[in-house]
């Protein structure tokens, strides 16, 4: 039977509910439950490129990512569960025009002076770290050692195990359909298995996030939009170490996954639109830009395609905060294609939010308001 | 080991110019028109890779292109279906030994825009059910363009040397590989524009169109676009599970026949054969044919599955058939040598004292096929599980349309059957898209009509039955 009584609800079970739930744990908060519509990482999580990177232009990302890549590396032995492993195995931008270079290089500065190890390399040392590489037309790259990536299906599978081990309640094949409000406050949720009464409610929705603001009132600007990846079979593990990124060749990203094959994918998307369809000129357009920042991946065949959504913001930064309309309500959704290596900093600051109304985290940066205020941020770069 | 006699086939006269690849180094004698495996194979080279995890030898299992138990390096390019590549003068080709490494190739291939084939309907597999389909849409007026994976026409039918069964306008008393030559004529002849050793890798919208990815002989790219696509991609062999079923020389049924009827090479010199349906039995008359000895039938069920006339006419020959007997275990070193097989009791198990071991170089399995089924899942349309019909298969209406509207589905791809079902679906399903697509006028409807009779007819004894549940519950209404 699910409990008719909670302290926290959070709606999604994605890598957002779930790290949060997690985070909300360790802080000594025991009745919590997860509500998920499907089953869990279904949403976007199970979708990603399973990119990590602190190679952000802006202190708060980059603050927020450091943190995340420190928690995510000791994340495997905290919840028991070593098969879990962040890869460090950088991120690597290359660059091909001096356009490119003074973007990166100010980046890099700003990275450093927060403690990132970024630095500008150039095409021969990207060459080594990737020996594949066409570095015919490459001028420099922007290379971060302690970026990396991390496998989505472990890190759910791992926290999912935790967290029902230590009686969080995870109820899949749960839809929330609404929100109950009384007085202005939180007085519970409305699921398709029944009512649960609870004071504090987590949307971690992400892309559908919007749909359960709208009954209750409140809007913040988050809408789905399709973005795919692809994998190919495997080869020789260790000849594409790094998340090797080309913005001139359509915003290409792509690194090798630990049986071999390589995940990736480039810019184009969809959208808004519901629609998860995988469509022919995606697989197209990836077969010619990644040949041309690897030659002999000609050579490979791209063995599976899908669709998921970025839940995007104009911004392309997170909604992350306190709904100030309703006592008892909370957001951490529109991650717009970072959600995945965000996941624990959001985590930590959410959960402060919610147990001591603060955090020494720079969340400020994904305050909800901000988009009426008109204070919008500088566009993140949204790939993984 | 090539044949050079055959009761059936004159294979001395089929075989194209004599090449030579060099595998690992060392010439190897072939000819223009053969796959890779399979002159490897004449050549007495079982092994085609290690596997990357197991570090296991792989060799052959298939041979039409759909387990990748075959893959090696070609010309440099890691992980080819040798099974359906066909020699080249001077082809090199090389063992895998687990994952390969990229090659060190820095040119960046030059991109051309892909070739694009327009027609009303686009058919996937030129088996009996996409030749007919192919052949009644171009007679109704569509405009059609086929492909086949394969370098042949004919898909199953091109390794039957057996005279079929059932009613004379099905080709009844005629020889499978002959009935793959009349389809095949007849639809080119009707006009079907026809693209060979070319896999369909895709099926996506294209506006109010579909497009069908395709790669023609590994490197070239091609988009079919149409109203309607016709899957017609027939079915691939079942595996069972046993102690070394992965020894090089375990092969698939439609394997062996591949082998020695298609290409005139002999598959081995001793086989036990494992199931003892139609294809098992049929599969021990063509080994003999073909010169190769024929040990034993093994088969789990009480009863032998395969009609009566097949079953006698083996027997005669002295193939022992043990019912209620089972596969144990493979053994030898990177090949098959023996196979040790055993009785078993009424809960399954292998009765201890009863094993029994047999020097063989050949384990074939003829355990059933399974629809392919992957570029309609692949497509997105409903997918169910119906065991009559041996797997999982997609659902469809009484025209073959799947889920997806403008996508139908015909011949084995559907359910695992018969050629004469296939053809009977092929047309249905031609018939259906054209009309479809607009080009075909109401007597489409009359002869769909009298199509359905026939299939319903030709179901209707006590061997249809399974089949008749199985379409109840695939059927959209
Ligand atoms: C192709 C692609 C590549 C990407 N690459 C990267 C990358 O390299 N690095 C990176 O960091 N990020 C990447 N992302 C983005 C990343 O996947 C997301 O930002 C992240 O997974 C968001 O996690 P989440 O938990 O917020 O959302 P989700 O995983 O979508 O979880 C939300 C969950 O809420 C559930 N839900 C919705 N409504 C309800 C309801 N009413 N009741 C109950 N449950 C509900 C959904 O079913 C869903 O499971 C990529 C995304 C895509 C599509
Ligand atoms: C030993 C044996 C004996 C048999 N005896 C009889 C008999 O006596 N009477 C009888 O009626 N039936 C018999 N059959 C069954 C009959 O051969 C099959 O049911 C029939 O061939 C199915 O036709 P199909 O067109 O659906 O598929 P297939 O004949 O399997 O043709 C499918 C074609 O699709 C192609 N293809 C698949 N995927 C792709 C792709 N992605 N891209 C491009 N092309 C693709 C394949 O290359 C193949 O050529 C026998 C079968 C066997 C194995
Ligand atoms: S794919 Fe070649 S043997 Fe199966």
């Amino acid at each position: 039977m699910m409990k008719n009584k909670v302290d926290v609800a959070i709606i999604g079970g994605g890598i957002i509910g779930l790290y949060t739930a997690y985070e909300l744990h360790k802080r000594g908060v025991d009745n919590i439950a997860i509500y998920e519509k499907n089953y869990l990482g279904s949403g976007s999580t199970f979708r990603c490129g399973t990119g990590i990177r602190q190679q952000f232009g802006d202190e708060a990302n980059i603050r927020m990512m450091k943190r995340a890549v420190e928690k995510w590396t000791g994340l495997g032995e905290e919840i028991n569960f070593p098969k879990f492993k962040m890869a460090q195995t950088g991120y690597l931008f290359l660059l091909y025009d001096e356009d490119e270079m003074s973007r990166f290089k100010k980046n890099v500065e700003l990275q450093n002076s927060l403690g990132v190890p970024s630095r500008i390399i150039s095409p021969e040392e990207a060459q080594e770290i990737v020996p594949t590489l066409d570095t015919s037309e490459v001028i420099g790259a922007s290379w971060n050692p302690t970026d990396g990536k991390a496998n989505p299906f472990l890190a759910v599978h791992g926290l999912a195990r935790y967290l029902r081990e230590n009686g969080v309640e995870i109820n899949e094949y749960t839809e929330v359909r609404d929100v109950i409000v009384k007085g202005g406050a939180v007085d519970g949720i409305k699921t398709s298995r029944g009512e649960v009464k609870a004071e504090i409610v987590l949307n971690a929705a992400n892309a559908w996030a919007k749909i359960i603001n709208e009954k209750l009132g409140v809007n913040f600007p988050i809408e789905p939009y399709k973005h795919q990846g692809i994998v190919s079979e495997p080869f020789k593990k260790g000849e594409i170490k790094p998340m090797v990124i080309s913005f001139r060749h359509g915003g290409a990203y792509l690194t090798q996954k630990a049986n071999g094959g390589i995940i990736g994918g480039i810019a184009l998307k969809y959208g808004p639109t519901w629609d998860l369809t995988p469509t022919y000129d995606f697989l197209r357009e990836v077969a010619k830009n990644f040949t041309r920042i690897i030659p002999a991946l000609k050579y490979i065949t791209i063995i599976r395609q899908w669709a998921g959504y970025y839940a995007e913001t104009p911004d392309h930064n997170a909604v992350i905060g306190k709904v100030k309309e309703i006592d008892g309500y909370y957001i951490s959704a529109g991650f717009s294609g970072h959600g995945f290596m965000l996941a624990p900093a959001a985590a930590e600051g959410m959960a402060d939010l919610i147990t001591k109304g603060s955090t020494s985290l720079p969340l400020d940066f994904y305050d909800p308001y901000r988009f009426e205020r008109g204070e919008l941020r500088e566009q993140a770069v949204q790939m993984g | 080991m090539r044949i050079e006699e055959h009761p059936v086939i004159d294979f001395t006269r089929r075989r194209g110019k004599k090449v030579t690849i060099y595998f690992e180094g060392k010439p190897i004698e072939a000819y223009e028109g053969e796959p890779i495996a399979e002159a490897l194979h004449a050549a007495g080279i079982r092994v085609m890779n290690y596997a990357p995890k197991t570090g296991r030898a792989r060799g052959l299992f298939c041979a039409i292109g759909k387990c990748s138990s075959c893959l090696m390096k070609v010309n440099g390019i890691p992980n080819v279906r040798t099974c359906i590549t066909l020699v080249e003068d001077g082809m090199k080709v090389e063992r895998q030994r687990g994952l390969e490494p990229l090659p060190r190739d820095y040119r960046p291939p030059k991109w051309k825009e892909a070739k694009r084939v327009e027609a009303d309907i686009i058919i996937i597999g030129g088996g009996p059910a996409g030749l007919m389909a192919g052949a009644k849409a171009a007679e109704h007026g569509a405009k059609v363009a086929l492909m086949d994976e394969n370098p042949i026409l004919g898909g199953q039918l091109v390794k039957q040397t057996h005279k079929f069964f059932g009613k004379r306008e099905q080709f009844a008393g005629v020889r499978g590989i002959k009935i793959a030559e009349i389809l095949e004529k007849d639809a080119r002849e009707k006009g079907v524009d026809i693209y060979l050793e070319t896999s369909a890798i895709g099926i996506f919208q294209d506006g109010d169109r579909k497009l069908v990815a395709a790669v023609r002989k590994n490197k070239e790219l091609i988009e079919f676009v149409g109203k309607a696509v016709i899957v017609a991609t027939g079915a691939m062999e079942k595996m069972i599970p046993f102690e070394n079923n992965d020894l090089p020389g375990v092969y698939g049924a439609g394997a062996i026949q591949t082998l020695m009827n298609t290409y005139g090479i002999k598959p081995g010199k001793r086989v036990l054969i494992v199931g003892a349906g139609n294809v098992g039995v049929i599969l021990a008359y063509q080994l003999i044919q073909a010169g190769v000895d024929v040990i034993a039938v093994v088969e789990a069920m009480p009863k032998v599955g395969a009609y009566f006339v097949h079953a006698a006419k083996i027997r005669r020959l002295g193939v022992p058939i043990y019912t209620r007997h089972t596969i144990l275990r493979a053994e030898g070193k990177e090949k098959v040598e023996r196979a040790v097989i055993a009785e078993i009791d009424d809960r399954w198990q292998p009765i201890p004292g009863t094993e029994k071991t047999y020097d063989v170089d050949i384990i074939a399995l003829a355990v059933g096929l399974r629809p392919s089924i992957e570029l309609l899942h692949q497509a997105g349309a409903q997918i169910v599980y119906v065991r009559e019909l041996s797997g999982y298969v997609v659902r469809h209406d009484d025209r073959l349309e799947t889920t997806v509207r403008g996508i139908f589905v015909a011949g084995d791809s559907s359910g695992i059957e018969e050629a004469t079902t296939a053809m009977l679906e092929g047309k249905l399903a031609g018939l259906a898209a054209a009309l479809f697509v607009g080009a075909a006028d109401l007597r489409a409807i009359d002869e769909m009509k009298k199509v359905r009779q026939d299939i319903e007819e030709f179901r209707s004894g006590p061997f249809g039955e399974r089949i008749r549940i199985g379409e109840e519950k695939v059927m959209i209404r």
